[in-house]
């Protein structure tokens, strides 16, 4: 015990001043650049000394693989099966043709062939389906170091495992605490800053100190993500009275949009850390939080929105239309709500790149804390934030046809496919009405002709 | 790497029974992993994962008959509880598309096996033929998501197709004689000399290696 203690000290010494060196460079390096909202430019040169590495990564992997004669690559599939863009009306046309050369008249019947198309398309969708594809995260086809990516890599030479296994060292040891440190001093700031805040009477001065402390926390927690963002069209930025409108991949997309604007937010009530958070926001500046049965009225939420809308003092609410997260490969439905109130609309497309860390939430397979806990371990996450021009909804457009509109605006921008489906499909079945169309269809096919043909 | 050799065989085996690629069972095999939920073998109610399954009329038909015996060649009649992969291989092995490579006996051959999946669709009792209400039953359940349409138009739509196809087989009928049904000779010989088996089947996208771009 005895002989420890000189040894004791010395490692006590030595901690306690690694520690400082570490929160001093932390300060100078991390949050004051946050404060002020400059940056050093470190996290870029971070990003482009991994892409280089990832590059000599892969390039290690082919020799080996050419060496060993084994297959490295798996084949790039968009789908696996080539899906006929004809009508039903144009196929069952041609194979009626093809059947009965004998019946040309344009009055067809009810005939066995029909039975073809609809077996036909059966089978072609339990082949392969659109929906299902996006609710899986994104396939790499290079390895960027991560365990949790390597689906097809089988052969690793000693050297990359080495890498990999410095990857791990530095991602859990080094940038796992740091983050963490950071995510908490930017939480605890925004909490204390807001309430400190709330107390000052209403005014300039108030509304001023709110939206800088609203962003400087934001942008501590970017930091604490390591997320390199690039900001695209910075002078569409939503304006008040307005609405924000962006595809949703992951909770981060909050933090990423509130880090470089300043809105209102509108969501749940939650418990715990996240009501602790939302209750003091809510001092400094209005955001819009419903209670777990408000949510389930629409009127009431509707009617919430447009008077928060209409108080041109109010800051743009922040919306996310699919309601679930996307696998950032596509964006599906919109839901109309948010499109009815008939403010501008200012669209946003976010597109991550999935080669420094995989940021879609599959809320069916990882809870929060996983899901953060994951952001956290990998190398940063890459994005491109696109502010479209503001959409307004014309006169004779229905709610549902703007939703599209602004929807496809978005997909194009961010490269993503513009899906008709419903994001809810993760979790239900589909609706009833999207059934009836098809049957609807094949039958006035039928039985329009038919009756003509009895008539005669 | 134990793993990899011993799959491949089965892989191989696979190519040999079924007539698909490698790289297409490997496909199908993510498919059926995906729609069993990591289980080695499927039940009816996986393909509720399917939503855009659930737009065509004739889903519960096109179900069953991934899991009929007589598709999967494993007896005369019946259904079978789940199927396990070489199964989903065999009945996607149906909508194969007629190889170039093929000489006119494959082709025949190829041709009959789809008209007999079809068939086996139609006749749901497995007694070999199409008797009238089976295939009323057909046409009720392809005009089935139209509200509009009553039972007899339905009704009436079938008894008038079914006579066609009488006239086809049987030629000129006495004014008592009954009509059973459709059996498979019948059923082929409507379809005789035309190309129907061009437009029973599903094509593969070929697929390309992507290499890496920086």
């Amino acid at each position: 015990m005895f002989l420890l203690l000189p040894f004791d000290s010395l490692i006590v010494n030595l901690l306690g001043i690694s520690l400082t060196v570490l929160f001093t460079l932390l300060l100078v390096f991390i949050i004051v650049p946050a404060i002020f909202g400059v940056s050093f430019g470190i996290r870029k040169l971070y990003m482009k000394t991994l892409l280089k590495i990832f590059a000599w990564a892969t390039l290690r992997m082919e020799r080996g693989a050419k060496e060993k004669n084994h297959q490295l690559y798996k084949p790039y599939t968009n789908g696996i099966i080539a899906k006929d863009p004809t009508s039903l009306e144009e196929e069952i046309k041609e194979i009626r043709r093809s059947g009965s050369s004998k019946a040309l008249d344009n009055t067809p019947e009810f005939e066995l062939s029909d039975i073809f198309y609809f077996c036909r398309k059966g089978m072609e969708t339990i082949m392969d389906d659109e929906v299902t594809k996006r609710f899986s995260a994104e396939e790499l086809e290079s390895w960027n170091l991560l365990s949790r990516t390597n689906y097809n890599f089988q052969y690793i030479s000693l050297r990359l495992t080495v890498l990999w296994g410095l990857g791990v060292l530095i991602r859990y040891c080094f940038l796992l605490p740091l983050r963490i440190a950071l995510a908490f001093t930017g939480i605890s700031l925004l909490v204390v800053g807001t309430t400190m805040v709330g107390y000052l009477p209403h005014g300039r001065f108030k509304e001023f100190l709110s939206k800088h402390v609203h962003l400087m926390c934001y942008r501590i927690c970017v930091r604490a993500l390591t997320a390199i963002i690039t900001y695209h069209d910075r002078k569409n930025r939503p304006r008040n009275g307005g609405i924000c409108v962006a595809n949703h991949t992951s909770p981060i997309d909050v933090i990423i949009l509130a880090s470089d604007g300043y809105y209102a937010m509108v969501g749940q009530v939650h418990g715990g850390l996240m009501g602790v958070i939302q209750r003091a926001m809510v001092k400094a500046c209005p955001h819009v939080w419903f209670e777990r049965s408000e949510v389930k009225d629409r009127h009431l939420v509707a009617k919430r929105l447009t008077e928060h809308v209409q108080d041109k003092s109010k800051l743009p609410i922040l919306i996310f239309p699919e309601g679930t997260c996307i696998n950032n490969t596509s964006v599906m439905m919109f839901k109309k709500g948010s499109f009815e109130i008939g403010a501008t609309v200012y669209p946003v497309a976010i597109k991550y790149d999935p080669q420094f860390g995989d940021a879609f939430w599959n809320s069916s397979k990882y809870g929060m804390v996983t899901y953060l806990l994951r952001m956290m371990t990998s190398w940063a996450i890459v994005c491109s934030v696109w502010y479209l021009p503001p959409m307004t909804r014309e006169t004779d457009e229905g709610a549902v046809q703007f939703a599209n509109r602004v929807k496809s605006a978005i997909a194009r921008q961010g490269g993503l496919v513009d899906l008709l489906w419903d994001g809810g499909l993760k979790r239900e079945k589909v609706k009833d009405t999207f059934k009836e169309e098809q049957q609807k269809l094949y039958s006035k096919m039928i039985v329009g002709n038919h009756e003509d043909r009895s008539r005669s | 790497m134990g793993a990899a050799h011993s799959a491949s065989e089965e892989v191989r085996e696979l190519v040999g029974k079924t007539g698909f690629s490698s790289d297409q069972i490997e496909q199908l095999h993510r498919r059926f992993k995906q729609l069993s939920g990591d289980q080695p073998t499927i039940r009816k109610e996986n393909f509720n994962n399917v939503p855009d399954l659930e737009l065509n009329p004739i889903r519960s038909k096109i179900v069953r008959a991934f899991f009929d015996n007589r598709n999967l060649r494993k007896g005369p009649s019946g259904l079978a509880d789940e199927i396990n992969f070489e199964d989903f291989l065999t009945i996607m092995s149906y909508f194969r598309p007629i190889d170039i490579a093929m000489d006119e006996e494959q082709v025949q051959l190829c041709r009959k096996e789809k008209l007999r999946f079809l068939f086996h669709m139609y006749d749901s009792d497995s007694d070999g033929r199409i008797t009238l209400e089976e295939y009323r039953n057909v046409v009720e359940e392809l005009l089935s998501g139209n509200p509009h349409i009553e039972k007899e138009s339905a009704r009436s739509i079938a008894d008038g197709a079914m006579m066609e196809a009488a006239s086809v087989c049987v030629g000129q009928m006495e004014p008592d004689q009954v009509y059973e049904g459709i059996t498979f000779d019948d059923f082929l010989k409507i379809w005789q000399g035309i190309d129907i088996e061009t437009k029973m089947h599903v094509r593969f996208l070929n697929v390309e290696t992507m290499a890496l771009c920086h």
